[in-house]
């Protein structure tokens, strides 16, 4: 089949460029299940050597391609040309200062990822036999969907409060919160709780669902964030999550 | 403003779901409640203090711009009470998330089918008047400049803010965040986030009931018509005058307690706060690139909501009397030579 891509490009090194502006390519001979990111590469190696993108892995673990396409944030490489049709639209993710073309700054993305402090803490002394801490299945089941997070900020892009504000920490650091907040092992909960109980941490939220579908790991981001809303209010993580049962293997 | 001017038009090109168009329509519906809370508020207040002011209030009020405005406010207070409470829902109980896009489905049906019967009754109320022969209507160009002062000062509440926001990063530049190691958590927002939510619940009833009562059984158009009954009284409106109506109200002891007085003071209350708490979110996302307007934002809201208690409560503890009546009846005369 026949594409139209329609790329938001910029390159502030080149007069007259250096204003976003869009390029039309086509493409012919593309498969149905060909992916973005595959449609990029033919772009940038048969038709314009200078259109730049990141992509790394290109099997949507290292969360490197992070884009608009079509109107939603998603990753290049997770999603095929058949559920967009002959015509698709790329531009780089909203709300991070465009480098060139799709490639955005991602500082201050994780500026706001190192503010929840997303490292494990605890100082007590290792147990006896010096191996690791133990945890049952049920606590570990608390923060399972927040440890898939792979740092893409499709969701955090997503977010109409961060586009307003790039001062909110946004939806991406307040799952890698979650993912610590929740854990029983670790001892900074409370910590990460007054951070983000700042004007510019979770208050900001404003339950617009929209970081929720554009996660590519399907992490149920909006319900993390209550979560963590909760835990501000009550002070404390314990009891907030139901536990669910959990099937022991083996 | 840039932030304003992104967030519309990247709002309108992403491809967000019924979420997102969930929350333009509250911040629109919420923002169209509170102007016309802001006027509301101050002009009601007019049947204690200038009770000829307030009849030339409720004649802009029957006038087809503001019987416009009446539906398109019923509208509003609807949806934003039905989807704050999807909200309040999904925010206690963020497990039930996957049901967020079917919820705001129901709160966009319901908002229709609670205003299809609304709106039937309020249409009755609206042909009645504008067939009535001997009805009075005033131009729109007196309806406008009566609007005017109004427009005049809620410009002066957001230069006074800007100003004082101005004056505040003079004396102290370096803010209250300054020396400070790590953040400490901010009550504050913590005790709005509950406030917002609370008083959101409280105020369903409350406004459902106002609404019946205002729009709905009696409508705005018969608070001027004499010998019509007094909603929520067992009283006559004796003069014909929207002054005596408020009065007949206000006035009303059941059981040494003035109900309607009650009512009112705990709608004010909590009308006022949320609304204005939830201005300040909606101006403040806006404004975070300067910490003089968005600091001059907070304070516009703190002034217009203080400006608002102050003169609702002094109303509310305000007696109406027979000469305010009189003077009433009079104006009404003059209104319409």
């Amino acid at each position: 089949m026949d594409v139209t891509f329609r790329i938001r490009r910029l390159n502030p090194e080149i007069p007259g460029k250096d204003k976003p502006y869009w390029q039309e390519f086509k493409l012919s001979d593309v498969e149905p299940t060909d992916r973005v990111l595959e449609m990029l590469h033919r772009i940038k190696w048969e038709q314009d050597g200078t259109l730049a993108f990141r992509r790394s892995c290109a099997h949507g673990v290292c969360g490197s391609d992070a884009m608009r396409i079509n109107g939603v944030n998603r990753l290049a490489c997770k999603v095929l040309v058949k559920d967009l049709g002959a015509k698709i639209q790329v531009e780089p993710i909203l709300g991070l200062p465009v480098l060139k073309d799709l490639i955005v700054d991602m500082e201050p993305f994780f500026a706001h990822y190192r503010q929840v402090m997303p490292f494990f803490v605890n100082d007590t002394p290792l147990p006896a036999d010096g191996r690791e801490r133990l945890q049952s299945a049920e606590d570990r089941e608390l923060f399972d969907d927040t440890t898939k997070c792979i740092l893409c900020a499709c969701c955090t892009t997503a977010c109409p409060s961060f586009w307003a504000n790039g001062s909110y920490v946004g939806p991406a650091a307040i799952v890698q919160a979650h993912r610590f907040i929740f854990d029983s092992r670790d001892q900074a909960a409370a910590d990460r709780l007054d951070i983000l109980a700042e004007p510019n941490g979770v208050w900001r939220c404003r339950t617009i669902f929209n970081c929720t579908p554009a996660c590519p790991r399907e992490i149920e981001i909006t319900k993390a964030i209550g979560e963590v809303k909760l835990a501000i209010m009550r002070g404390s993580p314990e009891g907030i999550i139901q536990v669910r049962e959990v099937k022991h293997e083996g | 403003m840039t932030s304003l001017v992104l967030t519309i038009t990247e709002t309108l090109r992403y491809r967000g779901a019924l979420g997102q168009w969930s929350w333009v329509l509250h911040r629109i519906a919420g923002l169209g409640v509170v102007l016309f809370l802001t006027l509301h508020v101050i002009d009601t207040s007019w049947s204690v203090f200038y009770p000829e002011l307030y009849v030339e209030a409720i004649a802009v009020y029957q006038t087809p711009l503001f019987t416009i405005g009446e539906f398109v406010l019923v509208a509003c207070v609807i949806y934003h009470a039905l989807n704050g409470l999807r909200i309040i829902i999904l925010d206690y109980r963020p497990h039930l998330w996957r049901h967020q896009a079917r919820a705001a489905w129901i709160v966009l049906g319901g908002t229709v089918l609670i205003l299809i019967p609304v709106f039937v009754l309020m249409f009755g109320h609206v042909l009645n008047f504008y067939n009535d022969p001997e009805r009075r209507i005033l131009p729109l160009a007196e309806v406008l400049q009566s609007q005017l002062p109004f427009a005049a000062g809620i410009a002066v509440a957001l230069v006074a803010g800007v100003l004082y926001s101005g004056l505040h990063g003079v004396i102290a530049p370096t803010g209250k965040d300054a020396g400070r190691e790590r953040p400490v958590g901010s009550r504050w927002e913590k005790l709005w986030w509950s406030f917002m939510r609370i008083s959101g619940l409280l105020i369903v009833p409350l406004v459902f009931g106002h609404l019946a009562m205002m729009h709905v059984i009696q409508g705005v158009f018969d608070i001027s018509v004499q010998g019509a009954a007094v909603v929520g009284t067992d009283l006559i409106n004796q003069s014909g005058t929207s002054v005596e109506f408020v009065a007949n109200r206000w006035n009303l002891l059941i059981g040494g307690i003035a109900i309607w007085r009650l009512y009112d003071i705990a709608l004010l209350a909590l009308t006022v706060v949320h609304g204005f708490n939830g201005l300040r979110y909606v101006l403040t996302d806006y404004t975070s690139g300067s910490s003089l307007l968005r600091r001059g934002m907070v304070y516009t809201c703190i002034i217009g909501a203080l400006v608002l208690l102050v003169i609702g409560a002094l109303a509310l503890l305000g007696t109406i009397d027979q000469t305010a009546i009189e003077m009433a009846r009079r104006a009404a005369e003059n209104l319409h030579p």
